[in-house]
């Protein structure tokens, strides 16, 4: 599709006209992409550039040689050779590497021929719940007939104790058929989910108290009695981790950097359940953008450029300009050289904002107190991708599994999401299957090991290899149900993909800063994010006004 | 992608080449049999749908514009992905836009849907003092290349709704899509509970 090769601008491009805009934003992430849409439909003038010679940025969804020359292309250095202007300031862009600790195994000589076929998200595995606010923000933009969507068809947990995968049940009918669950088991949970209902139903008051809801969710569950049979470990486990998604271990305070809260963990809850059956084709909670999550950011890029926005790809920005007299920012200098201005820049989350513009009064823009410059790095997520010939469940195509933390080794102290996508997705060719996995982690250490012992855990391993991991780990030999795999049964690995990638914060002011990819499987805090950084740099417009629909899902308003 | 039902076909279909080739002035003259000399660039448009009858099914197609995309080489492949039917529109009167008509033939190729209709459209036929690009060369490229040829002017509607005939009358031989189609979510509107479907 597009050229490995580092991105240079074609010298054929035609100088961008106009030259002067509401926005410019450069890099085409998901949130710039939303922001951009978002001001465009708001009757913005916004230009969208990117360095790369495809849409997503951190959000991408790249064949196998793209995705290795983009996690190991090497910072921007700022150019110094730029001419001096005598009316701006010319202040360099430079850039930082935000993936570490790159490894990607050969490419074997099966795969030589079909590379360019797959569509690996680089900030995987994420997924969509029917209900969250990226569907709503779908539907409410528009970009919904832009996309096709696949159900992920399985939600499965591990079992450290028992070494067995079981299905999640999210709903009382699932509850209901479930096999792997024995009668007290089916009571307890569907007697707590009954509890939630009703609380989040209103009726009567202090159906959960004030108290609790402000408590640990991990204490709510232990507390929790139906006709005094407390939720068992594996029931907690399966809320916790599979249905709440809580990242770190909730019962081991000393590690735990992210204890969920009752009312949290009974939001997450809501929306699980309320995603089922949302969508009637859609079985399961969960839902994967056809072509891989890369469709999202281009969907937004393309509803963005129907309501006007410009686009040009391939084109870095060397340097930015300020106002000699008081430093503030006015534009932008392109590679090509052309000197392009704006009133707001929006920032690729690689790019350093420049001391000197930072420094620099902000206008009327009010500063996210929460940020500040240099950013800081707050936490990392080690992703790792692979490709393997057989499904981990004969059954299903798509599907997601859960290692809760102290699953794999007695240390784990987050959990390890992995998500399995088919051809079906259109994320790889027939008969292959694509896995991502991701976990937060507080270094490269910890979060290697973490993908490692997933994947052993996961992969046929050759027998020359002995896994240290593995030999502190329960039996091998369990006898799975649920068509889950077996040691004897487990799929070869046939590539394999892993990196560190840090988590920075998003800032809001002339200069604004999008938010990396988060560690989170869904879009929710991405999105709630961003709209709330659009609101701050467009005070008193609306994000995605509600505009009436055509029935027929055509637009018509070409010019007459 | 083309679907299937009770011999109703909804087809995807794609325009692709240069800027100012006249994709907006084709679509616009079989949707709407309008011509405008001075067609803006496209702002605005996203979908167009016409619906035709082909023996005894009709074809309705969904065509995408560009939504000027195109203009510094940024075209997303979203855009042309899952299409049934394409037409490379270049103009009869730049050598220019028939070699970027050609790049974008060996995109399509690239992206392997061999059962993707193409149509190589020599668009402004009514301005032959002008020609440079020989009919018989664009032909025999496009025999070459599994495309069908027909040179078409928005203008004067030469061959316009015949190019869509004749994609219309090659789709439904077109084998089942190689990707099955996923669900487009769609918000049924005022309905009390909020309550959404997904067709597919």
């Amino acid at each position: 599709m597009s050229d490995p090769s580092p991105p240079s601008p074609p010298p054929e491009f035609p100088p961008v006209e106009p030259t002067n805009f509401d926005l410019i934003v450069i890099g085409t992430g998901l949130s710039q992409s939303v922001i951009a849409a978002a001001a465009s439909t708001a009757g913005k003038t916004v230009l969208h550039l990117d360095p790369n010679p495809f849409y997503g940025s951190h959000f991408s969804s790249l064949s196998l040689p793209e995705l290795s020359s983009f996690l190991l292309s090497a910072p921007s250095q700022p150019s110094h050779s730029s001419p001096i202007s005598d009316e701006y300031d010319v202040v360099p862009l430079s850039s930082r590497p935000l993936y570490s600790d790159v490894e990607i195994s050969a490419l074997p000589t099966e795969l030589e021929d079909c590379s360019r076929r797959f569509c690996f998200d680089v900030s995987g595995p994420r997924v969509l719940f029917c209900a969250d606010s990226a569907i709503d923000l779908l539907l409410k933009s528009g970009v919904n007939h832009y996309l096709e969507f696949k159900s992920v068809d399985v939600s499965l947990i591990y079992d450290g104790e028992s070494g067995k995968f079981s299905s999640v049940p999210g709903s009382r009918a699932a509850i209901f058929n479930d096999k792997s669950l024995s009668l007290i088991e089916k009571l307890t949970l569907m007697g707590f989910f009954k509890l939630v209902q009703k609380h989040l139903g209103g009726e009567g008051e202090d159906v959960i108290s004030e108290e609790d809801l402000e408590s640990p969710f991990v204490e709510f569950l232990n507390k929790f009695r139906l006709n005094k049979n407390p939720l068992n470990q594996k029931i907690k486990w399966i809320i916790l981790y599979a249905i709440a998604l809580a990242d770190y271990d909730q019962e081991n305070l000393e590690v735990c950097k992210d204890l969920l809260k009752t009312k949290d963990g009974i939001n997450r809850l809501a929306l699980y359940h309320s995603s089922i059956g949302r969508f009637p084709n859609a079985p399961g909670a969960m839902l994967y953008p056809m072509y891989g999550q890369g469709e999202l950011p281009q969907a937004f890029c393309r509803r963005a450029a129907v309501k006007g926005c410009i686009y040009v790809l391939r084109m870095p920005v060397a340097a930015l300009l300020a106002d000699k007299g008081s430093g503030l920012y006015r534009g932008v200098r392109l590679a090509s050289g052309q000197d392009l201005f704006s009133h707001q820049l929006l920032i690729d989350p690689q790019f350093v904002i420049p001391q000197a513009l930072a420094l620099s009064k902000s206008g009327s823009l009010q500063v996210n107190s929460q940020n500040s410059i240099p950013k800081d790095i707050k936490m990392k997520v080690a992703r790792g991708i692979c490709i393997t010939r057989t499904s981990l469940k004969s059954d299903a195509l798509n599907l997601l599994i859960v290692y809760p933390p102290r699953s794999l080794y007695p240390e784990q102290v987050t959990s390890v999401r992995v998500l399995q996508l088919g051809s079906n997705s259109a994320v790889c060719p027939v008969g292959m299957f694509v896995l991502h996995l991701s976990s937060f982690c507080d270094d490269a250490n910890q979060g290697k090991k973490l993908l490692k012992a997933a994947v052993d855990a996961l992969f046929k391993q050759p027998s020359s290899v002995i896994s240290e991991i593995k030999s502190s780990e329960t039996p091998e030999d369990n006898s799975v149900d649920q068509g889950a795999v077996t040691e004897e049964e487990k799929p070869a690995l046939v590539w394999t993909a892993s990196y560190l990638q840090e988590i920075t914060e998003e800032s809001v002011s002339t200069i604004s800063s999008s938010p990396c990819p988060d560690g989170n499987l869904s879009y929710n805090n991405l999105i709630d994010t961003t709209k709330k950084m659009f609101e701050q740099m467009f005070s008193g417009e609306e994000f995605f006004p509600d505009a009436p629909e055509d029935p027929d899902n055509v637009e018509d308003s070409a010019p007459e | 992608m083309a679907t299937i039902g009770h011999n109703n076909l909804n087809a995807k279909l794609v325009l692709l080449g240069d800027m100012g080739a006249g994709k907006s002035s084709v679509v616009l003259r079989f949707v709407k049999g309008q011509f405008l000399e001075f067609q803006e660039s496209t702002i605005g448009a996203a979908f167009f749908s016409q619906t035709l009858a082909v023996n005894d099914a009709t074809v309705k197609f969904e065509i995408w514009d560009t939504a000027g995309q195109e203009r510094y080489h940024s075209l997303a492949p979203m855009y042309y992905r899952g299409a049934a039917a394409a037409i490379i529109v270049y103009d009869i009167t730049t050598q220019e836009s028939f070699s970027r008509a050609k790049k974008w033939v060996q995109e399509l190729q690239k992206q392997g849907n061999p059962n993707m209709v193409m149509a190589l459209a020599g668009n402004k036929a009514d301005l032959e003092e002008k020609r440079v690009v020989l009919a018989e060369e664009a032909r025999t490229y496009a025999e070459e290349n599994g495309l069908f040829f027909m040179e078409t002017s928005a203008k004067t509607a030469k061959n316009v709704n015949e190019i869509f005939y004749e994609i219309a009358k090659k789709l439904p031989r077109a084998q089942a899509p190689q990707n099955p189609a996923g669900m487009v979510l769609v918000d049924r509107q005022g309905d009390a509970a909020r309550a959404s479907s997904c067709c597919s």
